[in-house]
């Protein structure tokens, strides 16, 4: 281990734990006086409530730069995305109390559910009203009580989202811990690490055993989160992150033959080797489920089942309505290989234009009925020329997360023995490349001795 | 006689190890979907059980809960009660110990 990363370590075990044993400095006037929601906050902080307002977190979308066949003028993201993981988004699938199922059973939801605001003050709304509704402690206490985060009616019928804004909340809060960004992030496509298949747990990801939280590496500058380059992940605070920075460098191995791999193969390709979650859905059949709601019919694994699939990425994205994945090549100078969970997802497509329709999930969830959500959603967005077809898209999502430890990282062979990880034919390698690439004197003596050693 | 005592003694063992096995493997699988209409946690905090009420049969069924991740969410009441809770145990001996425990709501 460098010692760079060493010191790095060492530094964020002293903060982690100067961090818990120092309180917030407004702890005392906070106990004193109560805590009124973000007007408490910018007492001290003035300004960070307008501030983050304009972020991805509140807005669920950026403009998009890096991915084909969009408007580079209009804003995409959670809020108004289709495809067939989350074939909702926050308008046709607003938070909403479904009606009735055949038990007389209703719940709320919605894929605006976990937005920091009370949903009155809703995705991109903005002025004085907005920044007071922002759920601050969501993110920053230690001591949120979940429970009173729910949706309930109003007297007036509309639904809102209640919040902890108690004072032993307020009275406790610091940089967002790993717990306060997956209340959110883990419960994304239908359910606990259904989307993306990582967990942030110390037994899943070698960070967080080493006592490192998501914003060690996200660090972020004015409520803007650097983010990777997941090909279906659009919506960006227009900051971007890499491995190779702080932490780790462009050479970070002892080996000079690892290193040499870093300028074509991406750091992910050999750390991150399984993930899992939900591999495929059918939004067009809609399963149900013991209590009388229905949902999607999903394929998925555990969170380590699934093995990627590698391709080159060049950062910049193919999307059509049958396939959203990365573009790249061995040849265009831009390109790394990189590990991706491909999901495929059945859903509605327009007959008539030949584009995915999205689903408002209200009424299937109550009866099944997939049409009616389409049908739903269709009416929320105008769309009256429509004839839905059903048909599958192929979605590739990035593996950036679940770092295992080096021991268990992709290692010579995994990838060059013929019957390898990589599929060099499907890479772009012709016949006697691949030959010369899975040949073991490539790294039979590395590997022998280091068998040796080992034994 | 010496033999024939060697002989029953290594039977003993032989049966006595070949009901450990079957009590190990009869530990079932069990998976079902209900609704938490209460939480205990241990004084410790390193376990817990939960009462879920089997949304298909209306069974009350106790659930012992010992994974850490599953205790937090106890703890600051991501899982209250009232959640309605996608699970999979074992069943053995009477009691039910969690291999799965999760919400089934999602976004």
């Amino acid at each position: 281990m460098s010692r760079r990363i060493t010191a790095i370590m060492l530094g964020c075990l002293v903060l982690a734990t100067f961090a818990q044993a120092k309180d917030h400095p407004g702890k005392a006037q906070i106990l004193k006086d109560g805590y009124q929601g973000p007007k408490t906050c910018e007492k001290c902080h003035h300004g960070k409530a307008k501030e983050f307002l304009g972020t991805v977190h509140w807005k669920h979308a950026s403009k998009v730069d890096h991915v084909d066949n969009i408007n580079p003028n209009e804003e995409y993201g959670m809020k108004n995305r289709i495809y067939t993981m989350c074939n909702g988004n926050d308008i046709v699938n607003n938070l909403k109390e479904v009606p009735p199922n055949a038990l007389g059973k209703t719940k709320f939801t919605g894929c605006n559910t976990c937005h920091p605001g009370d949903h009155t003050s809703d995705v991109g709304s903005t002025g004085p009203e907005a920044e007071q509704a922002i759920d601050c402690l969501i993110c920053h206490s230690s001591k949120y009580d979940f429970s009173k985060r729910k949706p309930v009616k109003d007297n007036n019928g509309k639904v809102v989202m209640t919040q902890d804004r108690s004072t032993e909340a307020a009275a406790n809060i610091g940089r967002p811990t790993i717990k306060n960004c997956m209340v959110c992030h883990e419960a994304a496509g239908g359910g606990a690490m259904i989307k993306r298949g990582f967990s942030m747990s110390k037994e899943a990801e070698v960070h967080v055993s080493k006592g490192i939280i998501c914003v060690d590496c996200h660090q972020v500058k004015n409520h803007k989160f650097p983010t990777g380059r997941d090909p279906n992940n659009w919506a960006h605070d227009g900051i971007y992150m890499t491995c190779a920075g702080e932490c780790h460098s462009e050479t970070p191995h002892k080996d000079a033959d690892y290193n040499r791999h870093t300028a074509k193969i991406a750091c992910q390709t050999c750390h991150i080797p399984k993930t899992g979650g939900a591999f495929s859905k059918d939004f067009t059949k809609w399963e149900k489920q013991s209590n009388g709601f229905y949902e999607p019919s999903t394929l998925k694994r555990e969170v380590n089942e699934t093995s990627p699939v590698y391709a080159w990425y060049n950062l910049t994205v193919s999307n059509t309505p049958q396939f959203i994945g990365p573009k790249g090549s061995r040849t265009d100078g831009k390109s790394k290989i990189y590990p991706f969970k491909i999901f495929q997802g059945k859903a509605y497509f327009n007959k008539k234009n030949g584009q995915l329709l999205s689903m408002d999930f209200a009424p299937p969830i109550a009866n099944g009925d997939s049409l009616a959500g389409v049908a739903s959603a269709a009416k929320i967005l105008g769309i009256k020329d429509y004839e839905p077809v059903p048909g599958w898209q192929t979605i590739y999502f990035g593996s950036n997360h679940q770092v295992t430890p080096k021991n268990k990282a992709l290692s010579c062979a995994n990838c060059h023995a013929v019957n390898g990880v990589l599929n060099f034919k499907e890479l772009g390698y012709g016949s006697k490349e691949v030959d010369k690439l899975t040949n073991p004197e490539l790294y039979f003596e590395k590997l022998l001795k280091q068998q040796q050693e080992n034994e | 006689m010496k033999k024939i005592i060697s002989i029953i003694m290594v039977m003993a063992l032989m049966l006595i190890s070949s009901l450990t096995v079957v009590k190990t493997a009869s530990a079932e699988e069990m998976k079902m979907t209900g609704t938490i209409t209460k939480i205990a946690l241990a004084a410790d905090g390193k376990s817990a059980t939960a009462v879920l009420k089997d949304s298909k049969t209306e069974a009350l069924v106790t659930i012992t809960i010992t994974d850490d991740l599953t205790l937090d969410k106890f703890k600051d009441k991501r899982i209250v009660e009232g959640d309605e809770i996608r699970t999979k145990y074992d069943a053995e001996g009477g009691k039910n110990t969690s291999k799965m425990f999760k919400k089934t709501a999602g976004c």
